[in-house]
C-alpha cells in the first residue's frame, strides 16, 4: 500500500485486522481526554477481548478505555496508573487484570518513543532505588536493571511497540497527514509512530493540501488507516455535559 | 478554619514570582485559589500544557483544552501545549521550580509516598507523573493531614509505603504545622492558629527541633 494513498476506511475495514483474543493494542489518550472513543466502542461490540492495553494511564469513568474494563476485555494493563477509573480499579482488585509493574509517566513516553523511533531501550534514572525495591512488583521474573551512566544509576528500559494503534487526532488528510487540537495531542504522536498498523480516528477528514505542512503533527507514512470519529462539536457537547453532571462546570 | 483551606492557604505562601508550578490533585490544586498579593505564577498541566488557566464558562468549554484530570480549563496568555514526552521531560529535567504534592506519608529524610497503598494484597493505584516531579523539580512541597483517622503521626521518621521520591522534600506544610526538612531531622518552623509546640510533639512521629524563629502561620 502507498505510504501517500488514500487510507479513508470504514470501521469495519480499519479495524477487521484485529484479532478476536490476545491482540496487543496501545492506545492514546490522556485520562479521557483526545482518545478514539468510536474504536472503542467497535472492540466493544465486536467481541475483542484478552486484550493487552498499553496505555499512559487507564482513562476517565464511565468513558473510552474505561468500557473495556466495565466489559471485561482487557488482560493485561502496560501503564503508568490503574485508579483513574473506577472501572479499571475494580477489575483490577478482583484480579482480572494483570499489571506486572506501574511505570512512571515519563517513563512509560519514553519507552514508547523509544519503540516509535527504532532504538532499543532507553536509561532511565527516575525511580531507581524506589521501584527495584526486592518484592514490590511480585510478578516481575527478573529484578530491574540498572547501569550506571555519567555517575547516574539508571533503569535500562526497553522500548515498547505494538502491532495495533489506536489513536485520536482533530482532523486527517485523506493521505493520513494528522492534526491536532491543544492538548488533544497528549501522546498520540508517539504511540502512533510505534504500532506496526495504526488506525487515526479524527473528527474531520480533509482532501490532500489543506493542512498546512507545518501543521502535521504526525506524518502520514505513520499511518495505516483514517476512521471518521465524532465532530468536535459532539465532542465538545459530550465533554460539556459530563462536566456539568460531575460539576466541572456551572450552568448559564 | 477549615483545615484544608488552612493547609492550602499556608502552601499558597511558597509560590514566588514568575515561577512554573505543577499543583497535585485536592489540597494542592486548592493553593491557586490563594496566591498572594502581587504574585503571578504559570501552572502546569502534566497532560501537556504549560500556561493552565481557570475554568471557563459552560460555554466556552472545549473538549481538547483540558488539565491533567480532563476538567475543562482556559490557556493564559503566553501559553504553550505540547506533546506527553515533552511534558513529562521538563518536570525530569528540572524546568518546573516548584511542585505541591499531597503526600500518604512523608519523613524526617525528606522522602514521601503518596502513589500506592495495599488493596486486597495489591499496591494500587501507580504513580502516574509524580515520581518525575519529585526527582526533577527543584522545590518540593509535601501537604497533608499532620495525622491519620485514629491519631497516629503521618510526619515519620521513615515512610512505611513505597516511596515517590527520595530526599526530595524540603517544606512539608499540614493542617497543625510547617517544617523544612534539615539534615536527617525536620525544622518546625511554625505552628497553626491555635496549635501548640506541645500538642505538635504529641502528633508528631519524626524528629525535628524547633527553629530559633517559630511562630503562627500567618494565613
Amino acid at each position: 500500500m502507498s505510504k501517500f494513498g488514500n487510507k479513508v476506511r470504514s470501521m469495519d475495514e480499519a479495524l477487521g485486522c484485529i484479532p478476536k483474543t490476545d491482540a496487543r493494542i496501545m492506545m492514546g489518550g490522556f485520562v479521557g481526554a483526545g482518545e478514539p472513543t468510536c474504536c472503542i466502542d467497535w472492540l466493544i461490540e465486536h467481541g475483542i477481548t484478552d486484550i493487552t492495553l498499553l496505555t499512559n494511564e487507564p482513562g476517565l469513568d464511565g468513558f473510552g478505555r474505561a468500557m473495556l474494563y466495565k466489559n471485561g476485555r482487557v488482560k493485561e494493563l502496560i501503564s503508568s496508573h490503574v485508579g483513574t477509573t473506577q472501572e479499571s480499579t475494580e477489575e483490577y482488585l478482583k484480579g482480572n487484570i494483570k499489571v506486572e509493574q506501574f511505570y512512571p509517566m515519563g517513563t512509560w513516553a519514553e519507552k514508547v518513543r523509544a519503540g516509535a523511533v527504532g532504538l532499543g531501550g532507553v536509561l532511565v534514572p527516575v525511580g531507581v532505588g524506589i521501584l527495584d525495591e526486592p518484592g514490590l512488583f511480585a510478578d516481575l521474573e527478573e529484578p530491574k536493571e540498572v547501569i550506571e551512566i555519567n555517575g547516574i544509576p539508571c533503569f535500562v528500559e526497553a522500548a515498547l511497540r505494538a502491532p495495533f494503534g489506536l489513536i485520536k487526532a482533530w482532523r486527517a488528510d485523506e493521505a493520513g497527514n494528522l492534526e491536532y487540537r491543544y492538548t488533544g495531542v497528549n501522546c498520540n504522536p508517539i504511540v502512533a509512530m510505534a504500532c506496526d498498523y495504526t488506525v487515526a480516528e479524527v473528527e474531520e477528514i480533509v482532501p490532500v493540501g489543506t493542512i498546512s505542512p507545518d501543521r502535521v503533527g504526525t506524518a502520514a507514512p505513520f499511518v495505516q488507516a483514517v476512521v471518521k470519529g465524532l465532530s468536535l462539536a459532539e465532542h465538545d457537547e459530550i465533554y460539556r455535559q459530563h462536566w456539568l453532571r460531575t460539576g466541572k462546570l456551572v450552568e448559564e | 478554619m477549615n483545615p484544608r483551606v488552612l493547609i492550602a492557604k499556608r502552601v499558597a505562601q511558597e509560590f514566588k514570582n514568575g515561577q512554573l508550578v505543577n499543583l497535585g490533585f485536592g489540597m494542592p490544586t486548592q493553593a491557586s485559589n490563594y496566591l498572594p498579593e502581587g504574585v503571578t505564577v504559570m501552572f502546569h498541566a502534566e497532560n501537556g500544557l504549560f500556561g493552565v488557566g481557570p475554568r471557563p464558562s459552560a460555554k466556552e468549554a472545549k473538549a481538547d483544552i483540558t488539565n491533567a484530570g480532563s476538567e475543562p480549563v482556559t490557556l493564559m496568555p503566553g501559553a504553550a501545549v505540547m506533546d506527553l514526552p515533552t511534558s513529562l521531560g521538563a518536570m525530569r529535567a528540572g524546568v518546573l521550580d516548584i511542585t505541591v504534592l499531597g503526600a500518604l506519608e512523608v519523613d524526617q529524610e525528606g522522602n514521601i509516598a503518596n502513589w500506592a497503598v495495599k488493596r486486597n494484597g495489591k499496591w494500587w493505584p501507580g504513580p502516574g507523573g509524580a515520581m518525575e516531579l519529585c526527582y526533577g523539580t527543584k522545590d518540593v512541597v509535601a501537604c497533608l493531614m499532620h495525622t491519620d483517622k485514629s491519631g497516629e503521626s503521618k510526619v515519620l521518621k521513615k515512610c512505611t509505603l513505597p516511596l515517590t521520591g527520595k530526599h526530595c522534600v524540603k517544606t512539608i506544610v499540614t493542617d497543625k504545622a510547617v517544617f523544612s526538612v534539615g539534615n536527617h531531622c525536620l525544622i518546625l518552623r511554625e505552628h497553626a492558629p491555635g496549635i501548640t509546640l506541645e500538642e505538635i510533639r504529641a502528633s508528631t512521629a519524626a524528629d525535628f527541633v524547633v527553629a530559633d524563629d517559630f511562630c503562627e502561620m500567618k494565613v
